[in-house]
């Protein structure tokens, strides 16, 4: 196994890890604001059939950029709203958004066109940009590492510290961090909370739709029945893990691409491709129920 | 003259709040509203604050006429009020749950370092002490609500409304609390305290008004008047007498010797010893709050104790589980019928049965017998004039007075030795009191042992063959039928002592 390939499995483990992350910082802000967002999943789907769609059609890719975010946007909006001001039970709310999404996308694409299978779009600038770093690109290992990653990849990461900044030093994320610990205090100093909760979700909906671009017009350019496959569940799974905190989302999202990479990698091995295909949920079930058994005894150890 | 309040008046639905209440507030003045609970000192104060608006009257501040839509209208003209439950980020610093909302920051960001500096300042300018990079889930209650009072102080607020603010403190809390009061007064500004504890209205105000049924009924001077006086205009209220036949008292069926119980570091009983005999209803009269839910908790199970004993016939139940002690021979109507009495979701028919499920005839080997436990709810319902539909009606679709009395049946037809009462006609019309009173004197005049617990002075006083009363975890006085005194009542009830001859 030469240094090269663990190179390419670090590059895998980075595009895997990005529209987790994505996914995991908008369900980030959510959870810091207390609007319980299952909802992510179904639309990290429709931002990516949405992404795709545009693309496959128009071919501008800025636009089909802004469109799938705009559509994770309107989703988030919609969830956000049932669940701040119209009291819906935020799981019945997140599981329609769900179902919805996989029905929807699977009858457009047979309606659009004609298939249940996979729609490609192929030829120059099919997909995102590949970006070449330029020093790097002409290092061998690290060339490697780096290669074939979009902006949006980046800016994943970037987004990490980006969000990480605007939740623990800005006004802003100081009063929404507030309001997620004590509504009612927040309001009794005059805050209007439903207005900050839903302003809040809505735009960090649009992280989903940046994971959606991903997922159909990153490193591949097509478009299949339920694409986001679970992604975003992993990515809540993810968020769990670290409270709401950008770093650790960051952190808990590199161990969930790290499972993904690996699923892939050991693909043309022996082992059975539906075990391998297991990897990231049992992985996901497996550090919930650590994560879970370690919050419990600090829970007993402080009541103590 | 800081704020004058002018003839307000506040009903909620047929319940007067507060009924044409007239009063004012000067400057650097420490002013006290006491009243039992219910006597509509809160209303007032949540008007102040703009939480409630008044259906009448005005407001004025500082010879300004003004009208409060939300509590930062209030805010803004200068009022700030520490509440009884404290509205803090737990997870957050004292000086950013003060700085909250009016944040100190440099363009988008926050600027901690002269956030906790300029909190520093104000804790050092009014003395009270804090940690400002302390986090709350760490503070005591103590200093939460020193750091309420300063989220106040910060906000620049002229006038400072204190709710009950001694109710949830230990002793040496309140005196740093006086203290503050008496500083912040120093300091110009203007200070409400709503409270029902007279030692403390003693102790900190200039000036006193009494409310009594929505009525400001006196003003005073705290110079010129003392404990016994604002306790009779308190409590001060006319007793329906009901004529009880004395029964002579045999033995003793429910007993507790030296109970204690701490609760959070806060010792809540202290040392309670009482006894309630066949053929005796025995009340305890007692300000809520001061250890009467806890010590019937205590008493059947739903609580354990740190210290003592609990004696039902005789036999020590101390710590038992609820069922043993209810085996035992005791029944109980809890104090909140929908939280502890009954299940609001149930049907009246498995509300009736409630605590009897796994005896006979209603069940058999783990199997339920519906015509059995129907024909059971149905007696229930007739025999205690329940006005409901169907038994199987749910017991939520029934009115307070009509949950209560099949709450009352069921714990009744248990015909245990002893029955525990607690609030038992709170909230509900005089016909359904006056069937439940009926009730619990046929149930002594049979033999039984009752212990009643009231906030309602005159229940107990026209019941009960004994009264004991409690205050702050202590029995603080015992009264027999034949010797109750009001106004010794009302003041022990707020902690005085009262000379026995």
């Amino acid at each position: 196994m030469g240094i090269e390939y663990l190179a390419s499995v670090f590059n895998t483990i980075l595009r895997q890890t990005a529209p987790i992350l994505l996914v995991a910082l908008c369900a980030g802000v959510c959870s810091k604001v207390k609007v319980f967002n299952i909802a992510l999943e179904g639309t990290l789907l429709t931002s990516a059939f949405f992404a795709f769609l545009t693309q496959y059609f128009l071919r501008n890719i800025l636009l089909s950029v802004l469109v799938a975010m705009g559509v994770a946007m309107l989703l988030t909006f919609i969830m956000s709203f049932f669940i701040v001001k119209l009291n819906g039970q935020p799981m019945i709310v997140g599981m329609a958004i769900n179902t919805f999404s996989l029905g929807f996308t699977t009858f457009m694409l047979s309606m659009i066109f004609d298939t249940k299978g996979t729609v490609t779009i192929t030829g120059e600038n099919a997909g995102l940009p590949k970006i070449a770093l330029p020093v790097i690109k002409d290092i061998p290992v690290l060339s490697t590492m780096f290669t074939n990653l979009t902006a949006i990849d980046y800016a994943a990461f970037l987004l990490a510290i980006v969000m990480y900044i605007i939740m623990y030093k800005t006004v802003i994320g100081f009063r929404l961090r507030a309001i997620g610990i004590n509504q009612s205090a927040a309001s009794s100093l005059g805050i209007n909370v439903a207005r900050n909760q839903i302003i809040a979700t809505t735009l960090s909906g649009a992280m989903i739709g940046l994971a959606g671009c991903l997922l159909s017009l990153g490193s591949v350019t097509l478009f299949i029945q339920n694409i986001s496959s679970a992604r975003g569940y992993v990515a809540l799974a993810a968020n769990n893990l670290c409270q709401g905190h950008p770093i650790g989302a960051l952190l808990s999202s590199l161990l969930f691409g790290f499972t993904q990479a690996l699923a892939r990698v050991l693909q043309n091995t022996a082992i059975k491709q539906q075990l391998l295909e297991c990897i990231p949920y049992i992985a996901t079930i497996a550090a919930m129920a650590v994560y879970n058994a370690i919050a419990r005894r600090r829970a007993k150890a402080a009541k103590l | 003259m800081i704020f004058e309040m002018k003839d307000i008046v506040k009903t909620y639905g047929p319940v007067v709040a507060n009924n044409n209440v007239s009063l004012h507030l000067n400057r650097g003045e420490i002013l006290a509203i006491v009243g039992e609970n219910g006597a509509g000192k809160s209303t007032i104060m949540k008007i102040l604050y703009g939480l409630v608006r008044p259906d009448s009257g005005e407001i004025y501040v500082n010879g300004k006429k003004m009208r409060f839509r939300t509590p930062s209208d209030a805010m803004a003209a200068g009022i700030g009020m520490v509440q009884q439950h404290f509205m803090l980020f737990e997870e957050m610093t004292v000086a950013e749950n003060i700085v909250f909302k009016n944040e100190i920051h440099r363009g988008p960001f926050m600027d901690m370092n002269k956030t906790v500096e300029t909190v520093r300042a104000l804790s050092d300018k009014y003395q009270l002490k804090i940690d400002p990079t302390a986090r709350i889930s760490e503070c005591p209650v103590g200093l939460r609500q020193r750091v309420e009072i300063l989220k106040i102080l910060y906000q620049n607020a002229e006038i400072i409304i204190f709710d009950e603010p001694s109710a949830v403190l230990t002793p040496l809390e309140v005196d740093a609390l006086l203290e503050t009061m008496r500083q912040l007064a120093a300091a110009g500004k203007s200070i409400v305290v709503i409270t029902h504890k007279l030692q403390e209205v003693m102790a900190v105000s200039d000036r006193v008004y009494v409310m009594r049924q929505g009525e400001v009924v006196a003003e005073r001077k705290t110079a010129d008047t003392n404990i016994e006086e604002l306790a009779f205009l308190m409590v001060g209220r006319q007793i329906v007498n009901r004529v009880i036949q004395p029964v002579h008292a045999e033995k003793t069926l429910l007993e507790t010797k030296d109970l204690r119980l701490t609760e959070d570091g806060r010792e809540v009983l202290k040392g309670i010893d009482i006894h309630v005999d066949a053929g005796e209803i025995v009340g305890i009269a007692g300000v809520s709050g001061n250890g009467q839910s806890e010590l019937i908790n205590c008493i059947t199970g739903l609580t354990p104790v740190t210290g003592g004993q609990v004696l039902v016939q005789g036999q020590d139940v101390t710590n038992r589980s609820v069922r043993a002690i209810r085996d035992a021979g005791l029944a109980h109507i809890p104090e909140d019928r929908y939280v502890w009495g009954s299940a609001p979701e149930g049907t009246l028919e498995e509300n009736a049965l409630m605590g009897r499920q796994d005896s006979e005839p209603f069940s058999r080997r783990g199997l339920t017998n519906h015509g059995r436990i129907r024909e059971y709810a149905r007696k229930l319902i007739a025999d205690f004039a329940v006005k409901a539909s169907s038994p199987t009606q749910k017991m939520r679709e029934l009115s307070g007075g009509n949950a209560q009395k099949l709450i009352v049946a069921r714990e009744m037809s248990l015909d245990t030795p002893v029955l525990i009462c607690c609030e038992p006609t709170r909230g509900i019309d005089i016909g359904a009191m006056e069937a439940i009173h009926d009730r619990m004197v046929k149930k002594r005049d049979s033999g039984a042992a009752v212990l009643l617990v009231s906030s309602e002075l005159t229940e107990i006083m026209s019941l009960s063959d004994r009264i004991y009363v409690i205050y702050e975890g202590r029995i603080n006085g015992e009264f027999k039928r034949d010797s109750m005194d009001d106004k010794a009542l009302g003041l022990l009830m707020v902690g005085g002592a009262v000379n026995h001859e």
